[in-house]
C-alpha cells in the first residue's frame, strides 16, 4: 500500500475523531461530510432542528482552522444578504464592497428552503461556479469553500422546495438522525460543564486540506469502475419507478465522491465498493420518482438500493 | 454410494433416470446381431435390475451385496448347469476367474473365456448405472451420453451389419424427451418455481411427447436422399482406384467385392455398399461372371486360359447350351455400370443368348472354358458407361430329368476329366464325409447334390464374415472348414460343395459373380423401369456351385446358408411327379426358413487380393467388439473427464498462471475460483462487490484467504497496476483457496 496514502488516511481519521468529540455517535455522517469536503463538493443536510447540524459544521471549521460563516435563511432574505453588497463610501467617494457571509471558507446555510428561490439561487450558483458577481464585478470565493446547507423536511409549512436543478449542485444529501440513547447520555455528560465545541483544537491546516483535495483528484479510477458508475447512473434513467433519472453531472459527482471515499479508506484507487457505498448519498436527491412510487411509499434510497443490487459489478479489467 | 432422489425434483429425476436406462439398452440391442453374444436379452434384464436397485434406498454395503448376488445369478444362469446354491459351480467359476486373470496379465486376450468376458461386461453395466445416475440425476446433463449413443448406433450401422433404422428413431425420441425434461428441470430451478405435481407434470409433458412423436414420424416418413457419400470404409481404402476404365487396378486391401484372385481363400472381410451396377429384372437373378475348375487345396485356379470366341452381333448361343428338356422363357434385361471397381467382365444371367451395347467401339467375346463374357475396346477388357442389354432365354431346370442322371455317368465329352479334379493331398475324411452325407439318398446326381447343398444348414455350420480362418500352408481349405471351423461365407460353402461332389465323381465347378441384389426404389439409371430395377453392390459379390447334368447342362446350386438359389427349378411333367416332388420343394429352399433374419447384406464375395488377405484377415476388419469396447472406453473416459474436470482445469490453470502471470491468466484464475464456488452453491450475485463476495466465501472456507486473494485481485483490476511484485503472493493464495474449495 502506498505509504503517502496511508499517512493521508490517518490524518483524515484524526480529523474525524476530533469532530466526533463534538458530534457524538454520528461517525458515518461526519465521514461523509469530510468526503464531500475532500471532493470539493457541498452537502445538503435534511433533518429536523436540534440534531447537531450546526455543531457539525462548526466542529469541522474549527478542526480545520477555517473561517466559519452562517446564513440563516428567512423568507425576507435578499440575494445581497448572501453575496455582499457595494456601499458608497462617502469619505473615499467610492463604492466599497462589503462581502457577504458567502465569502467564508465553511458556510452553514441554515434552513435553505425557507427563503425565496431568488435568494436560494444566489447561493447555489456561487457554489457551483466558485465565484460571485456583484455590481458587474466578479469576485472569487475563498478556498477551500464548503457549504453545508440544511433544510427541514419539505412537508413542513412555509417552505420553498429547492428545484431539481439546484439540488443537483449538492454532492451529497445526508441525514443526521437522532442519536441513540447511550450517545445522547454521553452528549449530556460532555456538555455538563462546557460545550465541547469551545475546546476543539485544529488538527489540520488549511494548506493540508487543500493538498488533500488535490490528492483526491489523483485517485485512480479504472475503466471498469467508470463503466460501473455510468451503468448505475444509466440505470436510474431506465428504472420504471423513476420519472427523471440522474444527469451526467451525477456521474461526475459519483466518481468524485468515490475518489474521496477511497482516500478516506486509505486507498489510492477506487473499487466498486466505494461507488456502491456512495451511490445512494450522491444520487438520491437527484432523482424524481413517479407518482406510483410515491403512492407506494417507496423512498428514493430504497429504489436506489434495489437498482444497485441489479447492476452487475465488473470483475475484469475494463 | 447411496443413491437418493431429492424430494423436490423426484419426478423429473426418475423420468431422466429411466430414460437413460433405455438409452443404455440401445447399446446392448446390437450385440446379438454384430457379435456372437446370443443372449443380449439377459443383459437388458440385468440393466433393468441394476437401475431398479439403484432407486431403492438401502445402505451401500447391502445394495452392493445384493447386486453381486444378482450378478452371480446371471453368470450361473448362462454358463452353469448345477444348482445355484452349491459350491461346485462357484469353485469352477473361481478357477475360471483365476485362469483369466493370469491370461490377462500375460495379455493373452484371445484366450479369455466367455464367462470372464460376460462377468466384466456385467460389472461394466453395473458401473454405467452409477455413471448415468450421476449424469442424469445429480448433474442433469444428458447431452454427452445422448451424443455418444447416437455416435455408437450410427457407427455400428455404418460399419457392421446392424441396421439402426428403428434404433435411431427410438434414440431420437428418447433423447429429445430427456433433453426436454432436463431443460424443464433447469427452468424450474433457475426460476425457483415449485415442482409441479404428477398430474400437472403429465399434462405438461403430453404436448411435448406429441411434438416429439410427430417430428419422429415426419422424419421417418419423409423422403430421404440416398447416401451422398460412398461407403466410408471402402471409400477411404479405395479412393484412388474405383471408376471406369481402371479395371487393371487391384486393391491391396480386403473388402467385399468382385475380385479375380481366388488362389488363396479365407479370412474375414468388410461390408461395402458401393453400387457396382444397376440392372432391370423382374426378380433376383444370379449375375454370373466366370467359373473356375481347379481346386488347389487353398483356392481356385484355371486349368487353361480357355478358348475365346467372338461374335459380330453379340450373339453367343454357347453361353446357354441346355438340353431340350429345359424349358426356356424369353427375357430382356439392361445393365448400367456404376462403380465396377475390379470387375472387368460383363455379368450375365443364366440363359443369356445375346449381349449388346450402344457404344460402337465395343466388341464382345465369350470364353468357352471360363464362361467369361468380355467387353473389349480394341482388345482391352473394359466396361463402358453405356447400358449393356442382354437377351436371354431363362432356363427352367427340370428336376425329374435331372434325377434320372446316374451319379457317376460316363460322359463321352471331356467333362469328367476337367471337372472331377481334386488335389492329391485332400484328406480322406472329406470324401468319407461326402459318402456319409449321401448314404441314405436315392442314387442319382440331383439328390446327391441336394443332400450336400442341405448338409451345411442342417449341421451347425455358421455363416460369418469375420473371424473366418485362413488355412495354413499344410492345411486344406475345405477340410478346415468342414471339420474344424465350421464357420465361413460363400467361398467356404461353395468350394466345399464342389469338392464333396467331385469326391463322389459328380462333375462340378465353382461359379463366381453376384447375387441379384436389392430392388432400387430410388435410382436414375433406368427411370422408366419403375421398381423392376435391382441395385447390385459389392456386398452382393458371391460364389456358388454348378453341377453338370447330361442333357440338361450346368445347373447352379446354392449351398451357402441364408441364400436362395436364384434360378428356376421346376417339378416334372406329370401330376404324380408333382406329388412326389412336394417333398423336394421343401428341401429346395430350406435356408430361407432357417435363416430368416440374414438378409442380403450378409452376402459376400471374394477378397480382392487374397494373398495379402491371408496374412492380414483379422486386422483389416473392424470387429464389432472393438467398436463396442472403444465406445465403452469413450463413455468411461468422458465420464471421468466430467467428474474430474475441475481438477484437470485446475492443474492446467495452475501451470498457466505459474508460467505467465498476465492479465488473461490472472483473470481466468480468479474466475475459475468463482466458478468453483458457484458449483458449491455460492454464485457471484448481481450487485455484489468482490469484497462482499469474498467475505461470504470466507465464511464457508473458514479463513480469510479468499478476502486476501480478492484484495490482490482488486488491486490488479481496479488499480490497473502491473502486478509485478505481488505475483507470487497471488499465486500462493490462489492455490490455497482453490485447494480449499476442491476439498470441500
Amino acid at each position: 500500500m502506498n505509504q503517502e496514502v496511508t499517512e493521508q488516511q490517518s490524518q483524515i481519521q484524526a480529523l474525524i475523531d476530533n469532530i466526533e468529540t463534538v458530534v457524538v455517535g454520528k461517525r458515518e455522517t461526519i465521514e461523509l461530510t469530510i468526503v464531500a469536503l475532500l471532493a470539493k463538493g457541498h452537502v445538503l443536510l435534511e433533518d429536523v432542528p436540534g440534531v447537531g447540524k450546526t455543531m457539525l459544521v462548526r466542529a469541522i471549521a474549527k478542526s480545520l482552522d477555517l473561517d466559519f460563516r452562517r446564513i440563516q435563511f428567512t423568507p425576507d432574505l435578499l440575494p445581497s444578504d448572501v453575496t455582499g453588497v457595494s456601499i458608497y463610501n462617502q469619505r473615499d467617494m467610492q463604492f466599497e464592497f462589503q462581502p457577504g457571509p458567502i465569502m467564508g471558507n465553511v458556510v452553514l446555510a441554515d434552513e435553505i428552503n425557507r427563503t425565496s428561490p431568488k435568494t436560494q439561487s444566489a447561493l447555489l450558483e456561487s457554489m457551483e461556479e466558485n465565484h460571485i458577481t456583484v455590481d458587474g464585478m466578479t469576485r472569487d470565493l475563498s478556498s477551500p469553500f464548503f457549504v453545508l446547507a440544511t433544510q427541514n423536511p419539505i412537508e413542513y409549512e412555509g417552505t420553498y422546495p429547492l428545484p431539481e436543478a439546484q439540488l443537483d449542485r449538492f454532492l451529497l444529501k445526508l441525514k443526521m438522525g437522532y442519536p441513540v440513547k447511550q450517545e445522547e447520555i454521553m452528549m449530556l455528560d460532555r456538555t455538563t460543564h462546557e460545550h465541547p465545541i469551545e475546546t476543539v483544537q485544529p488538527v489540520m491546516t488549511q494548506s493540508e486540506l487543500l493538498a488533500k483535495q488535490e490528492e483526491v483528484q489523483g485517485i485512480h479510477v479504472s475503466q471498469s469502475v467508470k463503466q460501473y458508475i455510468v451503468e448505475i447512473v444509466a440505470n436510474t434513467r431506465k428504472y420504471p419507478l423513476i420519472q427523471l433519472g440522474a444527469s451526467p453531472r451525477a456521474s461526475i459527482a459519483l466518481m468524485k465522491a468515490a475518489q474521496a471515499y477511497a482516500l478516506v479508506q486509505g486507498r489510492d484507487y477506487v473499487i466498486p465498493d466505494d461507488v456502491k457505498y456512495m451511490a445512494p448519498h450522491v444520487l438520491a436527491h437527484r432523482l424524481q420518482l413517479t407518482a406510483e412510487a410515491k403512492f407506494e411509499g417507496k423512498s428514493d434510497k430504497e429504489l436506489l438500493e434495489d437498482l444497485i443490487k441489479k447492476t452487475m459489478i465488473p470483475v475484469e479489467r475494463g | 454410494m447411496k443413491l437418493k432422489l431429492e424430494q423436490s425434483n423426484r419426478l423429473v429425476s426418475l423420468a431422466l433416470y429411466v430414460g437413460s436406462m433405455f438409452l443404455l439398452m440401445e447399446w446392448v440391442y446390437p450385440l446379438d446381431i454384430v457379435t456372437d453374444t446370443g443372449q443380449s436379452h439377459l443383459f437388458i434384464v440385468f440393466i433393468v435390475v441394476m437401475f431398479a436397485l439403484s432407486l431403492i434406498h438401502l445402505p451401500f454395503g447391502l445394495i452392493s451385496v445384493i447386486k453381486i448376488g444378482i450378478l452371480l445369478l446371471f453368470i450361473h444362469h448362462v454358463f452353469f448347469d448345477t444348482a445355484f446354491f452349491s459350491t461346485e459351480w462357484l469353485k469352477l467359476f473361481f478357477e475360471e476367474m483365476v485362469f483369466n486373470v493370469q491370461e490377462s496379465v500375460q495379455q493373452n486376450w484371445q484366450t479369455l473365456t466367455p464367462v470372464f468376458r460376460t462377468f466384466l461386461f456385467l460389472i461394466l453395466l453395473w458401473m454405467l448405472s452409477y455413471l448415468l445416475y450421476y449424469w442424469y440425476v445429480v448433474v442433469k446433463r444428458p447431452l454427452a451420453f445422448i451424443f455418444l449413443t447416437v455416435l455408437y448406433v450410427t457407427v455400428l450401422d455404418t460399419f457392421t451389419v446392424y441396421e439402426a433404422n428403428i434404433a435411431i428413431i427410438r434414440v431420437f425420441s428418447l433423447s429429445a424427451l430427456l433433453l426436454v425434461l432436463a431443460n424443464f428441470h433447469r427452468i424450474v430451478e433457475s426460476e425457483s418455481l415449485t415442482e409441479p405435481k404428477a398430474r400437472q407434470f403429465i399434462k405438461w409433458l403430453a404436448p411435448m411427447i406429441l411434438v416429439i412423436g410427430i417430428s419422429a414420424a415426419i422424419g421417418y416418413a419423409a423422403p430421404k436422399y440416398e447416401p451422398q457419400w460412398p461407403d466410408p470404409v471402402s471409400f477411404i481404402q479405395s479412393a484412388s482406384e474405383n471408376g471406369f476404365g481402371s479395371g487393371a487396378g487391384f486393391g491391396g486391401v480386403q473388402r467385399v467385392g468382385y475380385g479375380e484372385h481366388d488362389d488363396r481363400l479365407g479370412g474375414g472381410f468388410q461390408m461395402d455398399d458401393t453400387t457396382v451396377f444397376y440392372a432391370t429384372a423382374s426378380a433376383e437373378r444370379y449375375w454370373k461372371v466366370e467359373t473356375k475348375d481347379v481346386y488347389t487345396g487353398h483356392g481356385w485356379e484355371r486349368s487353361s486360359e480357355g478358348e475365346r470366341i467372338a461374335s459380330e452381333t453379340g450373339q453367343f448361343p454357347e453361353i446357354s447350351q441346355y438340353g431340350d428338356v429345359v424349358a426356356r422363357e424369353e427375357s430382356s434385361l439392361d445393365l448400367q455400370m456404376i462403380e465396377p471397381g475390379n470387375l472387368t467382365k460383363v455379368p450375365y444371367i443364366y440363359g443369356t443368348e445375346q449381349v449388346g451395347t450402344t457404344n460402337d467401339q465395343i466388341n464382345f467375346e465369350y470364353n468357352l472354358v471360363t464362361n467369361e463374357l468380355l467387353s473389349l475396346d480394341n482388345g482391352d477388357q473394359t466396361l463402358v458407361e453405356e447400358d449393356y442389354s442382354i437377351q436371354a432365354d431363362r432356363p427352367d431346370f427340370p428336376r425329374n430329368a435331372m434325377r434320372e442322371v446316374p451319379v457317376a455317368y460316363q460322359e463321352s465329352s471331356g467333362i469328367n476329366q476337367d471337372y472331377l479334379q481334386l488335389p492329391e493331398n485332400l484328406p480322406d475324411r472329406v470324401s468319407n464325409l461326402a459318402g456319409m452325407i449321401v448314404s441314405e439318398e436315392d442314387q442319382n446326381r440331383y439328390d446327391y447334390a441336394m443332400a450336400i447343398e442341405d448338409y451345411f444348414s442342417e449341421n451347425d455350420y455358421e455363416y460369418a464374415t469375420e473371424d473366418v480362418a485362413v488355412p495354413d500352408e499344410d492345411e486344406d481349405y475345405v477340410d478346415q472348414f468342414l471339420f474344424e471351423t465350421k464357420r465361413g461365407y460363400c467361398d467356404n460353402f461353395s468350394t466345399s460343395m464342389v469338392v464333396l461332389l467331385r469326391s463322389l465323381d459328380i462333375p462340378a465347378r465353382w461359379a463366381k459373380g453376384f447375387t441379384g441384389g436389392d430392388r432400387a426404389f430410388e435410382q436414375d439409371a433406368f427411370p422408366e423401369a419403375g421398381s423392376d430395377v435391382f441395385e447390385i453392390q459389392n456386398n452382393n459379390a458371391h460364389s456358388w456351385v454348378e453341377v453338370y447334368f447330361p442333357d440338361v447342362g450346368w445347373v447352379p446350386f446354392e449351398p451357402t446358408i441364408g441364400f436362395q438359389n436364384q434360378v428356376d427349378v421346376s417339378t416334372g411333367e406329370s401330376i404324380d411327379d408333382i406329388l412326389d416332388d412336394n417333398q423336394d420343394d421343401a428341401l429346395d429352399q430350406p435356408e430361407s426358413s432357417e435363416q430368416p433374419d440374414v438378409d442380403n447384406q450378409l452376402e459376400e464375395g471374394e477378397e480382392e487380393n487374397d494373398s495379402e488377405a491371408a496374412g492380414t484377415s483379422d486386422d483389416s476388419s473392424v470387429s464389432p467388439w472393438i467398436v463396442i469396447s472403444i465406445s465403452v472406453i469413450i463413455v468411461v473416459l468422458v465420464g471421468l473427464l466430467i467428474y474430474y474436470r475441475d481438477r484437470l482445469v485446475y492443474a492446467w490453470r495452475k501451470q498457466r498462471l505459474k508460467r505467465h502471470a498476465n492479465q488473461a491468466t490472472i483473470t481466468e484464475s480468479y474466475q475459475f475460483v468463482m466458478k468453483l464456488l458457484a458449483k458449491k452453491g455460492y454464485p457471484f450475485k448481481s450487485g455484489e462487490t468482490l469484497r462482499e463476495y469474498a467475505k461470504h466465501a470466507d465464511q464457508i472456507l473458514d479463513g480469510r484467504s479468499m478476502s486476501e486473494l480478492t484484495h490482490h485481485y482488486e488491486q490488479f483490476i481496479y488499480r490497473e497496476d502491473s502486478f509485478q511484485s505481488d505475483q507470487s503472493e497471488y499465486y500462493r493464495l490462489w492455490k490455497k483457496v482453490t485447494d480449499m474449495i476442491l476439498s470441500k
